[in-house]
């Protein structure tokens, strides 16, 4: 489903991501660790294309794009990926002029020129998939954080993505919000769908991933089932990255 | 106040209405939405930074506002029909007051559309949508709510800076003022009366400008 090969990202002269590869099967949830600055969002959002990579590959789907040389995929390919993609953001970015359902219709409307009726209905659904029934009409700062981030992923889900791209969608979240969002994730991870997420969240990673990656400094440093990233690290940094997490969560 | 005056005053209020209804309403209000249009396409070509157009929009502004707008509009009605480019006074009037609206107001639109968090960009583009598509359909929308004070700010001066045009001889309201004073010799009565007049209109704007701000509070930007 998913194949990165080789990617490059720079900003100016720092460059961010150093050549990573990763390669994720239909079905499967890839978790992405790894401290702050490491690169975790910017690979993240090189697989939409919210960044454009410098070098390297990326296959998602039916998307073959090649960076190499320089080379930019046209518009066309941009959208195409986008609309096989969901994102859901770390500060949810929910627009906050439309309702909840109208968050969701959008992108039924405008992009796959569904009819509105067909877009609110599947819409409702999405909502209620997300146990947000009944909170159709409210407008986004009449929910709190985690209705927010739920509208999030009915809204990424709306497209019928093939992937599900996260980027740490619990940690603006007060902590007693957490779990509901966790459990909608695991809910779409147990029904099939292809996920990357980035999360700080340990105990999510164990229970829901197929794959751990653990980042750091803009590559890989760790790549496995969770248990054996999680629990025996063979890089020394990265047991250096676990510890000091395992400390914080103490 | 004797009859005189007052008679004075009710003979001369129609036709300053009517002048108000025939020129400067309708100068304010098409110089006003040509302007915005105007202004929307300078604030976005400078803020994609469009080669070419961009430097083209940059000094159209410098120059609108860094001239007064009289001289705007002598230039146009008055200096370019001396190179064979020649305007009806409302016409010129119409292009010198879009022109100055276009300026300002770009600058409004672009700090409004700026004030949109880049993050509401991103969630549009991660549906699929087209730059154009968030623009329209999450962007603006938004900018909108942010930009209806001072736009309405810019309307009003618009109002009372239509004044401007009896130097090109439109026969806005203050032009016919202007006529009745000179020949009932009552200026201050007169000058009054049309000062009223346009307090009236501004202040009917306001009005409407709450309006619409209490409607876009339906929902906040966080
Ligand atoms: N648009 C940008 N322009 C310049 N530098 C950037 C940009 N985005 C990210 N960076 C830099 O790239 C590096 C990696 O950032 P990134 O956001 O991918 O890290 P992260 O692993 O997601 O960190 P965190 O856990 O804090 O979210 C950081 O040093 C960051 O400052
Ligand atoms: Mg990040």
């Amino acid at each position: 489903m998913i194949e990165i090969r080789n990617l490059h990202k720079s900003f100016g002269s720092l460059e961010v991501l150093k050549g990573v590869n990763l390669s994720l099967e239909k079905g499967k949830v890839l978790v992405i660790i790894g401290p702050s600055g490491s690169g975790k969002t910017t690979l993240l959002r090189c697989m939409n294309l919210l960044e454009m990579p410098n070098a390297g590959s990326l296959k998602l789907g039916d998307s073959n794009l090649s960076f190499d040389g320089g080379r930019k995929p046209g518009k066309k390919d941009v959208l195409k990926l986008r609309q096989n993609t969901g994102m859901v953001f770390q500060s949810y970015n929910l627009f906050p002029h439309k309702t909840a359902i109208e968050n969701v219709m959008e992108a039924q409307v405008v992009v796959q020129k569904r009819s509105k009726e067909e877009a609110r209905s599947r819409s409702a659904e999405l909502l209620a998939k997300v146990g947000l029934s009944g909170k159709e009409d409210a407008y986004p700062h009449e929910l709190s954080g985690g209705q927010q981030q739920r509208v999030g992923i009915a809204r990424a889900l709306a497209t019928n993505p093939e992937v599900m791209l996260f980027d740490e969608p619990t940690s603006a979240l007060d902590p007693e919000l957490v779990g509901e969002v966790l459990k909608v994730m695991k809910q779409l991870a147990a029904e099939g769908m292809t996920m990357v997420v980035v999360t700080h969240e340990m105990k999510f990673a164990a229970e829901a991933a197929d794959t751990v990656v653990l980042m750091g400094d803009g590559v890989i440093l760790e790549q496995g089932p969770p248990a054996q990233v999680l629990n025996r690290p063979s890089d020394g940094r990265a047991a250096e990255f676990l510890n000091l997490l395992t400390e914080k969560e103490r | 106040m004797d009859d005189r005056k007052i008679q004075i005053l009710i003979d001369s209020l129609w036709p300053m209405i009517k002048a108000g209804l025939q020129f400067t309403i309708p100068l304010t209000l098409i110089a006003f939405a040509l302007g915005l249009v105007l202004a929307i396409v300078v604030a976005l070509v400078r803020l994609w930074k469009i080669p070419v157009l961009s430097q083209i929009a940059g000094i159209y502004v410098w120059i609108i506002r860094g001239t007064p707008l009289l001289v705007q509009l002598f230039i146009i009605f008055y200096g370019l029909p001396t190179i064979g480019i020649k305007f009806d006074p409302f016409m010129a009037a119409i292009i010198g007051f879009t022109l100055n609206m276009g300026a300002y107001n770009s600058e409004i639109v672009r700090a409004a559309i700026q004030s949109i968090s880049k993050g509401q960009w991103e969630a549009a583009y991660s549906l699929g949508m087209t730059r154009g598509e968030a623009l329209r359909r999450i962007v603006l929308p938004q900018a909108t709510r942010v930009s209806v004070p001072p736009l309405s700010n810019s309307f009003i001066s618009l109002v009372k800076d239509t004044s401007l045009a009896y130097t090109i001889t439109v026969v806005e309201m203050f032009q016919v003022s202007k006529q009745v004073s000179a020949v009932t010799y009552e200026p201050l009565l007169i000058y009054c009366e049309v000062a009223v007049l346009y307090l009236v209109l501004c202040t009917v704007l306001n009005a409407l400008q709450n309006v619409m701000e209490k409607r876009l509070a339906r929902f906040s930007t966080r």
